[in-house]
């Protein structure tokens, strides 16, 4: 049953891997243009603590990008929702906010923020809250009206409306809200660290790129996306764990299971 | 509570006088009730017919106090209703449960939001529950439940706490024909049980003669009352006695409201198609072309063309 779920990618991948080494090699292929994977793994184990120094400077960056996210943006839907005159006062600067290419306000960032990691949070934080923003107002919307007025008949408080019906009902948009921050705080942290850095992933790209060690390059890439992959795996468990009712996750475990 | 019911015993429970509601819309003011007024005893069951959008649900709101009538008053239990009322149980077309919690917990999320104790109520629920045939689903989250058993989680979320008022506005209607059937005998035994005011809202002339003390039959809209009727018929009332003479009766006197008012119309003269001695077949009749419920079908028809 696991094997129908995690085959398909791991052939795609395997194939693909396969025509990747056997194209550069069979075409002789520059190895500054596009290095053959078994090259980039070689690679990988060479300088795997150069590498790990600078994953760990990103994945700090990163986390730290997200959690702010989360601890803005969930605050900041709430106040959206439940206050009307916020919410008009709110919104037309968080999509102005959101319209600004954070690249270009980089050079600014700097000078507000220095030059350490916190400019790099920063990006990471402003790029990867809003739908963390827009999906948790959607969420803690999407309480069917006759509820509310169950609710009211029953005399409830409005915190116990928000505890017991408007959060728990916003648990699958909050996450799929999650889900698209975190990847976009992987983006937010190179974005930063491509505007100014002494170290990171995104340094040592530019760095690998700069030198033409292509391999070096390849591999920066490639645990860029091992990153991505794995906290979206993370957030993606801990939504399964938290809202198993959830209707998404039902239809997998009945498709799963045919 | 319990003395204040007591006391209210055959009075009027719910007063409703003058009531006019009107909505603002992009298109204008709607007027959806227009001047009504009407009272419910203490421990009657009292239906409300009428076609959709003639107020119905707006009642029910402005009874429950979750809605202001644009005039007249509404009163519970001698009351002035001006906030949402507390002591009442409401039933929605909607089983509106939390996906996430299981029957139980459903019927449960009523005292819990009352802040009561919820040990206290834990027993009676599964009682509950098991009235109304949902002994061993308890545990069941609202997906893994048929429509009919939602509403009945639904049903007993409503009277988990003993409430002296129940409001239930087409509590069936999402429903199958079957599934209607049993719900209106469970609806009778829930109600036969203790001396609950039950106002009960629905389309179903069938559904409201068969439960009803008395029903009341709106007009359209703007939505005002067109008669008050009397059920007369003994309780416990069986399914069968919806084939009698004197429900025949009852039904009748609704639908010819309705035809009066143009909520209902017949086909203008039934004669050709229902001819003396049996029901037409449209391949054995050459008339009955131009009647619209038999469509023209020529000698030795599409049917047996298509065969
Ligand atoms: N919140 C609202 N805003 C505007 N119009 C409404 C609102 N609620 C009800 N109406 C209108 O009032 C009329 C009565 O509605 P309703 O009480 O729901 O009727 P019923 O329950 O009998 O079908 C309808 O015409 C409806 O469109
Ligand atoms: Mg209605």
């Amino acid at each position: 049953m696991r094997w129908r779920e995690w085959s398909p990618p791991a052939i795609t991948i395997l194939v693909t891997l396969v025509a990747w080494e056997a194209w550069v090699v069979g075409f002789r292929v520059r190895e500054y243009l596009l290095p053959a994977p078994s090259g980039i793994l070689a690679v990988l184990a060479a300088e795997w603590r150069y590498l790990a120094l600078h994953t760990g400077v990103t994945v700090y960056e990163i986390l730290w990008g997200f959690f702010l996210s989360i601890v803005v943006g969930i605050p900041l839907a709430i106040v959206i929702v439940y206050s009307p005159v916020l919410e008009r006062a709110i919104y037309p600067l968080l999509v102005a906010a959101q319209s600004v290419p954070k690249i270009a306000i980089g050079p600014l960032l700097i000078v507000w923020a220095g030059l350490g990691i916190f400019p790099k949070v920063l990006v990471a934080f402003l790029i990867a809250f809003f739908p963390v923003v827009i999906d948790t107002v959607a969420g803690l919307r999407s309480v069917e009206p006759e509820m509310l007025h169950l609710a009211r008949s029953m005399g409830a408080s409005e915190w116990r409306v928000f505890l017991k019906i408007r959060l728990p009902n916003a648990l699958p948009n909050i996450f799929a809200g999650l889900k698209v921050a975190v990847t976009l705080a992987v983006v937010g942290a190179i974005v930063g660290e491509f505007i100014q850095a002494d170290r990171g992933l995104g340094y040592a790209l530019l760095q690998a790129s700069a030198m033409l060690n292509t391999k070096l390059a390849f591999a920066s890439i490639l645990i860029l996306a091992g990153i991505g992959t794995v906290l979206f795996v993370i957030v993606d468990w801990i939504e399964r764990l938290l809202i198993p009712w959830h209707a998404s996750q039902r239809v997998e475990t009945a498709a799963g299971t045919l | 509570m319990r003395p204040f019911r007591a006391m209210l015993n055959g009075h009027k429970f719910v007063e409703v006088s003058d009531v006019v509601r009107v909505f603002a819309t992009p298109e204008g003011e709607v007027r959806a009730l227009d001047g009504v007024s009407f009272d419910v005893q203490q421990g009657e069951f009292l239906s409300i017919v009428g076609p959709s959008g003639c107020g119905k649900s707006t009642l029910a709101m402005l009874i429950a106090g979750l809605m202001r009538p644009s005039a007249g008053l509404v009163a519970v239990g001698g009351r002035t209703v001006d906030r949402p009322q507390t002591s009442l149980g409401i039933v929605f077309q909607n089983p509106v449960l939390l996906a996430w919690r299981s029957a139980l917990d459903n019927v449960l999320l009523q005292v819990e939001m009352r802040g009561l104790d919820v040990r206290q109520y834990r027993h009676s629920a599964m009682e509950l529950l098991a009235s109304v045939g949902l002994e061993g689903f308890e545990k069941r989250l609202p997906h893994e439940l048929s429509g009919g058993m939602k509403q009945r989680v639904a049903i007993c979320r409503a009277l988990i706490h003993d409430p002296p008022l129940l409001l239930m506005d087409e509590p069936f209607g999402a429903l199958d024909a079957l599934t209607r059937d049993q719900m209106t005998l469970d609806i009778q035994g829930i109600c036969a049980r203790g001396s609950k005011t039950v106002l009960f809202i629905t389309h179903s002339i069938t559904e409201a003669v068969f439960l009803s003390d008395r029903i009341i039959v709106m007009t359209p809209r703007p939505g005002r009352i067109d008669g008050i009727i009397d059920v007369e018929m003994p309780r416990p009332r069986r399914l069968a006695v919806r084939e009698g003479p004197a429900f025949a009766a009852y039904t009748r006197q609704i639908r010819d409201r309705f035809m009066a008012r143009g909520v209902l119309r017949d086909i203008e003269d039934p004669s050709p198609l229902a001819p003396l001695g049996g029901f037409p077949s449209p391949l054995a009749s050459p008339r009955g072309c131009g009647s619209p419920l038999t469509p023209p079908s020529p000698p030795g028809g599409e049917g047996a063309a298509g065969a």
